[in-house]
């Protein structure tokens, strides 16, 4: 009976004691995570290929007239084009120089400048002026006129009232005379100039000459500009343009072959001489890859080489430009077969004739805007056929904070590339993996796979929808390990149209490929 | 990768860490001092005049499900390993964790010669949380994303924690068998934090496609004196923690009321019912704020300009600016008035009945009801005095939780010396590593 008390002492105290037990350890002085798998799947990188950009990028576009135009079907044509040749009004339009011209006699056919075989018969001042200088050492004042019987306005010649007062010493100058407005009217080239001076007395006198040889009278135009110029244009040749367009995209590194259906070359002449102007072709050769010359041989020209261009005719087409446009094609060429063999340029050289009939009733005109402008271009609708037309492009790489990772915890990696193919193109592809050596240290796929992304479905010669391709690309931890500390790559491409590169395909614009890359960790810990 | 493991372990290492405690053992020990301040203000140690509590101190959590610390940390000779495998097997789709912790520094009783009148001084520190995760949360961190490929996982948390300090006065008097108690309480908050229950959405999306990643937000919580700022602009989520404080007093002010009354039926039988913290509000105006995330991406992978591969002009760059991933969480802040909390509301009903001078019985019901959730717990209990300072006692409890709580107490009371250890549930007090669960509480007072 006197154990019972204790007991019941006990009893609470080995309560305490057995929940101090359970208490007073401390289980988080060595802390560790238990070792597990865990798997993390993010994306990698996403990429579009448009087949526009591509073209811009892959033409290695360097010139600046080449241009890709997106057609409204969406179908992209392709203009490599030559520089423009121009033949401005303003080489005929030096018919009356600036400056001083004798007057020998009170009356004198003065000849003005014009181009061989050009007769004008009517010019119409733009600016201008005009004045008279005359040494009067008659002894006398003089009073008078000066007319130009050929320079009128409103039916009336040009006159300018003279008052010469005797000096010996200084010459006379007479009001300047503004010509803006006023029109010359000649048959022959020739101005005929009057002047009829008098003395207090009534007595008509000529200007004796200053010294011999040298007129005491002069006439000074200052300033003269054309707005318009009529008359007769014979025969005239002169160089218009020679040039060369390259073709780059028979210029690149790729390898394989590219067929291009129905290339053209047009010739464009936009003419607003008012006269019969006929272009002569007098070089026109592709340069194929190893420089060989390829003639371009057409029936399109005249027989001589020849094209006569479109222009306005007088008197009803004053200030208008005509076109003439002349395309070589399949039809009347053999450029089908020259692009065959992927020639790398065109060069071409042409030269102009006025009236080459020799016609001499043509009247013509030329107006201060009028000019002859030439380009040519090479036109390739992009609709053909391509066969492993491929390359290979080195890039640097960076793997970013993947190359920081304790790939002692990666137990593996799978990496999952997408491509979403809306191109009527098929392409493989391999990246080859480089040191700093440029030596190969592996590449994504293995044992000679390729990832292949196939075109998509062709309708028409048009793609019609979208081809998904999945792939799975395994890889150890130590692959990836490897792969991750590379800086460059070599990516391996190459393309081929529908049909094992057999039927032309149109490329569009909306064309365009997705490749995406997303990847999976499986981690260790 | 060190950030989502510490994540994923404070989630379940809180949960495994606290316990259950609804105090049904105290309210039924009308005897001891702190029944007074914790469960009934109309409680008075029976012939006592002054009373002196020293601290106290109780615990009440529960985790949902079966989780329990071993099924988070095992021992491998002197380290202790965490491996939530196991953890996370033992989750629901839904977790909540429920903490409850009462620390009663120091009290004041005094009651009249003639018991007519009774007054009580005394300070307290309370600590009430509710925190809620889905599974996906720790699944997501400590397995990886690969197995939600194509679903939409939510793992935005929810939670409700706050602490503060209780300064009490109460007073009681005595109607013949009847004694009422009420207890005015100045409640001045330490720190809370308290998700906007509208907002409470993260989502995390993996496209089947090439693992695309789709983060969204609708997120938004309120802190006072917890976290001044979140930085999210690199990899992981800084957050900068208020300085740790603990002052006796601070702006955030609230009062409650807790009443009681104990009604002796004849010589045997006792009943009583209290509510404890009525109207219990803190209004929290110590800089709180209002932090909120609203933002979508996803995050596709580096883009790498066509062109580029085809030309080899620029380099392949696999960067993968996931700092800008988690960029999208970027919190705002703004001050906000509107930040309050409420004090868990309890009430005890009770009763107990002396079968002998040694033995007697007891039925507790106890109802606890927090902003987000609710409880209701049923006590049957059973007191055996071999000692005039020894009480020992059990109790049969069913909760929400579970209909199997053994509770106990011993409580010795020599003199004027009152202490005591006791628990709602035996198993969970002596085993707390494999219980999902636990309640307990320690005291000590001195009576005269």
């Amino acid at each position: 009976m006197q154990r019972k008390p204790i007991l019941r002492l006990l009893l609470p105290i080995l309560v305490m004691a057995s929940m101090w037990s359970a208490c007073n350890k401390s289980d988080f002085d060595q802390l560790d995570l238990a070792d597990h798998n865990a798997e993390f799947a993010f994306p990698l990188f996403n990429t579009t290929l448009g087949l526009d950009d591509l073209l811009f990028k892959v033409l290695n576009d360097t010139l600046s007239g080449d241009t890709l135009f997106i057609n409204p079907d969406n179908t992209m044509t392709l203009y490599y084009t030559g520089d423009v040749a121009e033949k401005p009004a303003s080489d005929i339009f030096q018919t009356f120089p600036s400056g001083p011209a004798p007057i020998p006699d009170t009356l004198y056919q003065y000849p003005f400048n014009s181009p061989d075989g050009v007769t004008i018969r009517d010019a119409l001042f733009k600016t201008g002026m005009i004045n008279l200088v005359i040494f009067n050492n008659t002894g006398q004042n003089l009073t008078g006129t000066f007319t130009v019987e050929q320079i009128k306005k409103n039916g009336q010649k040009l006159t300018i009232p003279l008052n010469v007062p005797n000096n010996p010493v200084f010459p006379y100058s007479s009001p300047i005379f503004d010509l803006t407005g006023w029109r010359a009217e000649s048959e022959n080239n020739e101005l005929t100039f009057r002047y009829e001076l008098y003395t207090p007395d009534g007595v008509r006198v000529k200007i004796p000459e200053v010294s011999p040889g040298i007129s005491g009278v002069l006439v000074v135009f200052q300033n003269l500009t054309l707005s318009y110029l009529e008359g007769y244009w014979g025969y005239s040749s002169y160089p218009l343009t020679r040039d060369t367009i390259e073709i780059d995209i028979n210029q690149t590194d790729l390898d394989g072959g590219i067929t291009i259906v129905n290339p053209k070359v047009t010739m464009l002449i936009a003419n607003s001489w008012g006269f019969p102007t006929r272009g002569y072709i007098k070089y026109l050769s592709f340069i194929g890859q190893n420089g060989e010359e390829i003639p371009l041989i057409t029936s399109a020209f005249n027989n001589d080489s020849t094209i006569d261009f479109n222009y306005p005719h007088y008197p009803n087409e004053i200030g208008q430009t005509k076109y003439t446009e002349v395309t070589l094609d399949e039809n009347n060429s053999n450029i089908a077969s020259i692009f065959n063999s992927q020639p790398t340029r065109l060069i071409y050289e042409v030269e102009g004739i006025s009236n080459a009939e020799h016609d001499p009733t043509v009247i013509g005109f030329l107006t201060d805007t009028s000019s002859i402008k030439l380009g040519v271009r090479v036109e390739l609708l992009l609709e053909g056929t391509a066969k492993n037309f491929g390359a290979e492009q080195e890039m640097d790489l960076n793997f970013g904070e993947y190359s920081d990772l304790d790939t002692s915890k990666i137990q593996s990696v799978e990496f999952k590339l997408v491509t979403e193919n809306s191109t009527p193109i098929s392409a493989d592809m391999q990246i080859v993996f480089l040191n700093e050596a440029g030596q190969a240290v592996d590449s994504l796929f293995t044992d000679g796979a390729k990832v292949i992304m196939q075109s998509a479905p062709i309708t028409n010669g048009v793609a019609s929808g979208t081809t998904r391709e999945e792939n799975f690309i395994q890889m150890s931890a130590t692959r990836f390990d490897r792969i991750r500390q590379t800086k460059k790559a070599v990516l391996k491409t190459s393309f081929t149209t529908a049909q094992g590169g057999t039927v032309p395909v149109k490329l569009l614009a909306t064309n365009k490929a997705i490749v995406k890359m997303g990847i999976k960790v499986k981690t260790r810990y | 990768m060190k950030i989502k493991y510490i994540s994923a372990l404070l989630v379940l290492l809180a949960a495994a860490k606290v316990n259950a405690q609804q105090e049904m053992m105290l309210n039924s020990l009308q005897n001891l001092w702190h029944s007074n301040t914790s469960t009934n203000p109309a409680f008075f140690p029976e012939n006592k005049h002054f009373v002196i509590g020293l601290p106290a101190y109780s615990i009440d959590a529960a985790h949902s499900g079966d989780l329990t610390y071993k099924d988070i940390f095992r021992k491998d000779g002197d380290r202790t390993i965490v491996d939530f495998d196991n953890a996370i097997s033992k989750l629901d789709p839904e977790n909540d964790l429920n903490f409850d912790q009462r620390l009663e520094t120091v009290s004041f009783g005094f009651r009249s010669p003639n018991n007519k009148w009774g007054f009580q001084l005394g300070h307290a520190i309370a600590f009430s949380g509710a925190l809620t995760y889905p599974k996906a949360l720790p699944e997501l961190l400590w397995n990886g994303n690969a197995s939600y490929i194509g679903q939409t996982v939510e793992i935005g948390l929810q939670a409700d924690i706050a602490d503060w300090h209780e300064w009490s006065v109460g007073v009681m008097r005595q109607f013949g068998p009847l004694n009422v108690g009420v207890r005015a309480k100045y409640l001045t908050g330490i720190s809370a934090l308290r998700t906007d229950d509208d907002r409470h959405s993260m989502s995390i999306y993996t496209d089947p496609d090439i693992y695309q990643l789709t983060l969204k937000t609708d997120y938004a919580f309120y802190s006072s004196s917890i976290i001044s700022a979140i930085d999210t602009a690199d990899l992981g989520f800084d957050i900068t923690l208020d300085a740790l404080g603990n002052k006796l007093r601070s702006k955030n002010n609230g009062i409650a009321f807790d009443l009681g009354g104990v009604l002796k039926v004849g010589e045997r039988l006792t009943l009583d019912a209290s509510v404890i913290n009525l109207g219990g509000l803190i209004k929290w105006k110590n800089d709180p704020r209002y932090f909120q995330s609203k933002a979508e991406y996803t995050y596709s992978g580096s883009t790498i300009p066509g062109e580029d591969i085809l030309n080899g002009s620029d380099s392949l760059d696999f960067d993968t600016k996931l700092d800008t991933l988690n960029d999208i969480f970027r919190f705002s802040q703004t001050a906000t008035d509107a930040m309050e909390t409420r004090a868990p509301m309890r009430i005890y009903v009770g009763g107990t009945f002396e079968l002998t001078k040694h033995w007697s019985v007891g039925l507790t019901v106890f109802h606890q009801k927090k902003d987000r959730d609710s409880n209701t717990a049923v006590g049957a209990s059973v007191r055996w005095l071999p000692l005039k300072w020894l009480s020992l006692g059990a109790m049969y409890g069913v909760n929400n939780r579970s209909a199997a709580n053994l509770g106990f107490h011993v409580a010795f009371t020599p003199g004027p010396v009152q202490v005591y250890f006791l628990s709602d549930n035996l198993l969970n007090a002596f085993a707390l590593k494999s219980s999902p669960a636990a309640n307990l509480r320690a005291g000590l007072a001195l009576a005269f």
